[in-house]
């Protein structure tokens, strides 16, 4: 029963993990390509999350077809944010980045917040379910997380194959080097900022099809400090990594809490993040460019 | 001469008894009510609510009541809020401010028994009566304050009805399964719930907690699954509620019986969640269709005050200026503002320590229910009720005295909900 347990949980872990990682994806590529830490992460999220609501309970928009959608308003509030905000402190001390990502995600919550009202809200999607013997998940899990892995191998695409995509390498590398290159170096920042705003906020949507409740201007909090955990798990800078390093936290997180139930007189959850956080310490110390880089 | 001395004696002691009568019974030209209201963050659907109920019942006392009676004088009431966030911190800063700039009355607790609890120190600390609308916890009342009471009922007497209906009409259900939010209030609910299962019986099979702000409950639900439960006790707040009836449902977990606190009587569970919600079950401290009436309250000897039911949704609708059903967040709030008009009324005064020795004394039946405390201030005189959700509306199915439907047990399978099957008592 355990072991049939421990099995349902890994394999939910794996699916929610591709969520996670997709969701981490930009704040590693903003990382990478900019060194900005953005700190309002979660409440990118939200917005994906509101702009899935959104569609679904007024023009009953199918969520997948929220991706997309949300992915273009990512963009669009990323170049926003970027030539109003970031543009100018890019080259000033880390401490002004991380107030300013700190403040557009209070801005972006209270606008939200002002707009949506901050009840909770959900919506029911029904698109049937699959049983695999050892537990049941429902098509919209499945979906969020083939649509998670689709974006990782689009990304990595992106990145490898395409003109725009070398030019943010080349910048990764050497900026300098870039710039005597003719490469157009403050373009190849606001792609990659609004890029990484893109894929953030149609993560949002991915995560609602996980879990369609609880959509609120506030819920990217504890998104945020996921994504910290699992952007330090896969290296800070890379996308891909992070996408990976999802995948490993999804199983930690599902796989631990059937062993630490296990233990008498503990509550597994608070176990569970306690182990989170240790790892990210563990790495950090050890291997603080992530264990699944390469540097 | 000697009549000279005594006029003007006369009119010294007129003088001097005028002045002493008027500090005696110093009618302020208000009384006002300071409340840090849940207007923003995790409480806000609460918080909304309760504002509702109190600008109501303030609007019936200074319309319909014409104002509380202090020394043969009418005040008006005024409520005066600002906005907690739903944060601990801002709770405390607030009341502080209340006090001290705005110079209020009676303070109204925030909604939660965390943000209750916080500030209750601060109330105590400027001798201010602290008024309990949200904060459930038996622990508020175990610390020593003074100036507290309490309106909302228990924690520990949330599941009591579930739990007796359960025991009467399904006598073979016997394995109960416990599921909470790790917080002080679920926990005391929870406890009370335990306990009151183990008199009745019943065998509890699984109790597991989660932490606040949970967002994946799959783990927890697998594991709650293998132990086979009859019927399913869970919940702490509106979200995790939310969450947990959505993870059941995508998980295949059916059971006879799911109650859920502080989330499944919220018309927005319903919203959220549709079909999922059908047949779910949560108590309630008061829902609209309860039979609490001057009549019932005669028939039980107990002295009736506010507006009927009715006239309260009416005055809660304008309060908010929205189209909608108050639920038992606004008619605790508003039965709170009725108990601080009788006990003001009753103790000729508007000091905290002689209005809260009145609310002690106090007994009396509101479109809320009863109302009574105990000598720590826990409020002791209020029955819950327990609501299901039938075909897409809110029924009171316990006790059989308040019923309005039948109960439906056992509630649709998530798979039957999916196909469309509503809770239809049999």
């Amino acid at each position: 029963m355990i072991l049939e347990q421990l099995a349902g949980n890994l394999i939910q872990g794996l699916v929610l993990g591709a969520v996670y990682g997709m969701a981490t994806m930009g704040l590693s590529l903003i990382f990478g390509v900019l060194k900005v830490v953005n700190v309002g992460h979660g409440a990118f999220i939200m917005v994906g999350a509101f702009v899935t609501l959104w569609l679904f309970n007024t023009l009953g928009i199918n969520p997948i077809l929220a991706v997309p959608v949300a992915f273009a308003i990512g963009m669009g509030l990323g170049f926003i944010f970027y030539y109003t905000t970031m543009q100018r402190l890019i080259k000033a001390p880390e401490l002004a980045t991380l107030l300013a990502t700190f403040s557009l995600g209070i801005l972006l919550e209270e606008l939200i917040k002002l707009i949506f009202g901050s009840e909770f809200r959900g919506y029911n999607w029904v698109v049937g379910k699959i049983n695999i013997g050892v537990t049941v998940f429902p098509m919209a899990k499945l979906y969020a997380c083939i649509g998670s892995a689709l974006i990782a191998v689009l990304l990595y695409l992106w990145f490898n194959k395409t003109r725009a995509g070398s030019a943010v390498r080349s910048v990764v590398e050497d900026s300098e080097g870039a710039r005597v290159c003719g490469i157009n170096v403050g373009g190849a920042y606001a792609l990659s900022f609004s890029l990484g705003i893109g894929l953030t906020v149609a993560s949002g949507v991915l995560l609602t099809m996980f879990i369609p409740v609880g959509i609120n201007p506030y819920m990217g909090g504890g998104y945020t400090l996921k994504a910290f955990v699992i952007a330090v798990l896969g290296g800070l800078s890379s996308p891909y990594g992070a996408f990976f390093g999802g995948l490993v936290f999804g199983l930690i997180e599902n796989g631990s809490y059937t062993i630490f139930a296990l233990l008498p007189g503990v509550e597994p959850f608070a176990l569970t993040r306690f182990l989170s956080f240790v790892i990210l310490l563990a790495i950090l110390l050890i291997k603080p460019t992530g264990i699944l880089s390469r540097k | 001469m000697k009549k000279s001395y005594f006029k003007t004696a006369l009119i010294f002691i007129a003088i001097i008894g005028f002045f002493v009568s008027a500090n005696a019974i110093a009618a302020p030209k208000k009384l006002v009510i300071g409340h840090p209201a849940c207007l923003s963050g995790k409480y806000a659907k609460a918080g909304e609510q309760a504002i509702g109920g109190i600008k109501a019942c303030v609007d019936w006392v200074n319309n319909v009541y014409a104002g509380v009676l202090v020394g043969k004088k009418r005040i008006p009431l005024k409520y005066k809020y600002y906005d907690c966030e739903s944060k601990k911190e801002s709770v405390t800063s607030l009341i502080g401010r209340l006090i001290t700039v705005d110079k209020v009355n009676v303070v109204f607790s925030a909604y939660s028994s965390g943000l209750t609890l916080r500030g209750a120190p601060v109330a105590e600390s400027h001798k201010m009566l602290y008024m309990d609308h949200g904060g459930a916890n038996n622990k508020i009342f175990r610390q020593g304050f003074r100036y507290i009471v309490q309106t909302i009922g228990p924690a520990t007497r949330y599941h009591e009805g579930t739990l007796n209906m359960i025991h009467k009409i399904d006598p073979t259900a016997k394995k109960v399964a416990l599921a909470y939010e790790d917080s002080e209030f679920a926990k005391m609910v929870m406890h009370g719930a335990e306990k009151h299962a183990k008199k009745l019986g019943f065998n509890v099979v699984f109790e597991r907690t989660y932490p606040k702000g949970v967002t994946d409950l799959t783990p927890l639900l697998s594991a709650l699954k293998a132990s086979n439960p009859d019927f399913i006790l869970g919940g702490g707040h509106f979200e995790d509620g939310q969450l947990f009836n959505r993870q059941m449902a995508d998980l295949g977990i059916n059971s006879n019986a799911l109650s859920l606190i502080a989330a499944a009587t919220l018309p927005a569970f319903y919203k959220a969640l549709t079909s999922m919600a059908e047949g779910v079950m949560g108590p309630s401290h008061w829902e609209y269709g309860v039979k609490y009436s001057a009549q019932e309250a005669k028939k039980v000897k107990l002295p009736w005050i506010g507006p009927s039911q009715d006239e309260f949704v009416a005055l809660f609708k304008k309060a908010l200026g929205k189209n909608i059903i108050p639920d038992y967040h606004a008619a605790e709030a508003a039965a709170q503002v009725l108990a601080y008009v009788l006990a003001v009324e009753k103790a000729n005064s508007i000091d905290s320590d002689k209005v809260r020795a009145a609310l002690g004394d106090l007994t009396f039946m509101s479109f809320y229910g009863g109302w009574d405390v105990d000598e720590t201030g826990l409020q002791v005189g209020h029955s819950m009720v327990d609501v299901q959700w039938q075909d897409g509306k809110r029924v009171i199915v316990w006790p059989e005295e308040a019923q309005t439907g039948k109960p439906c047990y056992p509630m649709p399978t998530f798979a039957e909900k999916a196909k469309g099957k509503v809770a239809v008592p049999k």
